[in-house]
C-alpha cells in the first residue's frame, strides 16, 4: 500500500490541506493567537502584582497577615484552574453580587483573565518566597544593621535579589499560563484552541485543525522554556530548588 | 450546609467523584510506566532512543493537555482508531491515556533526573561485576531512583488529580462535569461549583500534607 492511500484511509485526506492555504484561516487563527496572548499577558501582570503581596504577606511577621496568605496559597494550589475560571464566570455570583449588583456580568476575557490569575497568583508568591528564603540570613541583618527599615531592605536588598534569581522560574510559569488560555475557550472566549474548533466544526478536518494549532503552542512554549535557560543567574540553594521543583511539577503541569 | 446539594444529586456527584478517582489512579499508573519508559530512552546508550525521547518529552510539555484530550476523543476516531466501541467508555479511556501522556512526560523528566542521580561507579561496578545493562538497570539503577523520586512523584500525582477536571471539556462525566450538569438543572451555581470544589479538596488536600511531609524528610537525609 503506498502512502497516500494510506493517509487517505487514516483520516489525512489531501483535499482537507489546500484549505490552510488560504489567508483568511490564518487570519482567524491570527485572531484567536491575539487573544491568547492578550489572555497571558493580562493574567501574567494581574498575577505578578498579587503574587509579590502574597509572598510578601506570607513572609510577614504578623500572624493574621501570615496565616490569610497561607490559606490562600495552599488553597488555590490544591485547586483545578478550569475550576476557578468557570467560578469567575458565573452570571451574579455572591463574589461580585455585594459590590456590583445582581445583574453584574463580568466579559467572559476578565473571568478567564481572573480565573487564571487567581491560580497563578499563588504559584507566583510561592516562587518568589522561596527566592527571598534562598538568600543568606545575613543580607537582611546588615541591611538592618545599616538602619534600613523593613520596608526598605526589602525593597532594596532582598526582592531585586531574589526575584532576579527567580526569573527562570517565573519564566517557565508563563509557559504554564499561555497552555492554560487554552482553558478559557471552554467559557466561550475566542483564544487559539476554541478558533480551531470552529474551523473544523466547520469543515470537519479536526485532524488537521488540532496539529495546526498545538504546533503554535509548542512553538511559542517551546521558544519560552528555552529562553529561560538563558536566565540561569547564579546558583540556586537547595532548599529553594526542591520548592521550585515542587511547584513546577504540582502547578506547572496544569 | 455547604455540599449538602451533592446528597440531592448523589448519581451525578459520587458517581462523578467516583470517575474522577478512577481517571486519576488509572492515569497515574500509565503515567508512570510510561515516563519510566520515555526515561530509559532518554539516557540509553543509543542516539536515537534518546532522541526519540527528548522530543517525546519536549512535544508533551509544550502543548495543552486540552488539545492533546480533543486530539484524542476526536481526531482519532477520524483516522479508524477508538478506544471502544461504547461512546461513553471512549470517552473515558481518552481521558486515561491522555492523562498517561501527558503526566508521562513529566515523570520521565523526573525519573531521568533520579537515574542520572545514581553515582556513576556503582554502575561501573555492576558492569564490571558481570550484570548486563538490563540487569544493572533492574538490580542496582531503578531501585535506587525510585526511592528518590517518591516525593516529586507525589507532586504529579496533585497535578493529575487536578487535570482530570479537563476531562469535563471532552464530556467525560466527572466531578466538575457533574456540577455542570446539576447548575442546568437547580440554577444553584454556586451551591454546584461550591461542591465540586469540596470533592477535589478531598483529595488534593490530603496528597499534598502527604507530599509536603515526605519532601521535608527527603530534605534532613540528604
Amino acid at each position: 500500500m503506498d502512502i497516500t492511500t494510506f493517509l487517505q484511509e487514516h483520516g489525512l485526506r489531501p483535499s482537507t490541506w489546500p484549505m490552510f492555504a488560504d489567508p483568511a484561516i490564518w487570519r482567524f487563527f491570527g485572531e484567536g493567537l491575539r487573544e491568547t496572548v492578550f489572555l497571558a499577558l493580562a493574567s501574567v501582570a494581574l498575577s505578578f502584582v498579587a503574587g509579590l503581596l502574597f509572598a510578601l504577606g506570607r513572609l510577614s511577621r504578623i500572624g493574621a497577615i501570615r496565616w490569610a496568605s497561607t490559606a490562600y496559597i495552599e488553597g488555590v494550589r490544591a485547586l483545578p484552574v478550569l475550576l476557578l475560571i468557570v467560578y469567575f464566570d458565573i452570571k451574579g455570583s455572591s463574589l461580585f453580587r455585594p459590590i456590583f449588583g445582581p445583574d453584574f456580568d463580568l466579559p467572559r476575557f476578565w473571568a478567564g483573565v481572573l480565573g487564571l490569575s487567581m491560580y497563578t497568583s499563588a504559584v507566583l508568591a510561592e516562587i518568589i518566597r522561596a527566592g527571598v528564603l534562598s538568600l543568606p540570613q545575613g543580607q537582611t541583618e546588615a541591611s538592618r544593621a545599616l538602619g534600613l527599615s523593613y520596608a526598605q531592605s526589602m525593597r532594596h536588598v532582598i526582592l531585586p535579589q531574589a526575584l532576579r534569581l527567580m526569573v527562570p522560574a517565573m519564566m517557565a510559569q508563563l509557559t504554564t499560563v499561555i497552555k492554560d488560555t487554552s482553558l478559557v475557550g471552554t467559557i466561550g472566549v475566542f483564544e487559539l484552541l476554541k478558533q480551531g474548533r470552529t474551523i473544523y466544526t466547520q469543515f470537519f478536518n479536526p485532524i488537521e485543525v488540532l496539529i495546526i494549532v498545538s504546533v503554535i503552542y509548542f512553538l511559542i512554549c517551546f521558544t519560552l522554556s528555552q529562553l529561560s535557560r538563558r536566565f540561569e543567574l547564579g546558583r540556586v540553594p537547595r532548599l529553594a530548588q526542591v520548592k521550585i521543583q515542587e511547584v513546577q511539577l504540582r502547578d506547572q503541569a496544569a | 450546609m455547604p455540599g449538602g446539594i451533592a446528597f440531592e444529586f448523589p448519581r451525578l456527584f459520587f458517581g462523578g467523584f467516583w470517575l474522577t478517582v478512577q481517571i486519576s489512579v488509572l492515569g497515574l499508573v500509565g503515567a508512570l510506566v510510561l515516563g519510566t519508559v520515555v526515561a530509559l530512552f532518554r539516557v540509553s546508550p543509543i542516539a536515537a532512543l534518546r532522541w526519540i525521547g527528548g522530543s517525546y518529552v519536549e512535544f508533551f510539555r509544550n502543548t495543552p493537555l486540552v488539545v492533546q484530550l480533543f486530539f484524542l476523543f476526536l481526531g482519532l476516531p477520524f483516522m479508524g482508531i477508538r478506544f471502544s466501541s461504547d461512546t461513553f467508555e471512549n470517552l473515558f479511556r481518552a481521558a486515561i491515556v491522555g492523562m498517561a501522556t501527558y503526566h508521562g512526560a513529566y515523570v520521565a523528566e523526573i525519573v531521568r533526573g533520579g537515574l542520572l542521580g545514581v553515582d556513576k561507579g556503582q554502575l561501573e561496578a555492576a558492569r564490571s561485576l558481570g550484570l548486563s545493562y538490563p540487569g544493572m538497570l533492574r538490580y542496582v539503577q531503578l531501585p535506587q531512583t525510585f526511592r528518590a523520586i517518591i516525593p516529586p512523584l507525589g507532586n504529579i500525582a496533585i497535578a493529575l488529580v487536578k487535570n482530570t477536571s479537563l476531562a469535563s471539556t471532552i464530556g467525560v462525566a466527572e466531578t466538575l462535569s457533574a456540577a455542570e450538569i446539576v447548575e442546568t438543572r437547580t440554577f444553584r451555581t454556586e451551591e454546584a461549583f461550591l461542591t465540586a470544589t469540596l470533592f477535589f479538596l478531598l483529595l488534593t488536600v490530603p496528597l499534598g500534607i502527604v507530599v509536603n511531609g515526605l519532601e521535608r524528610r527527603l530534605l534532613v537525609a540528604r
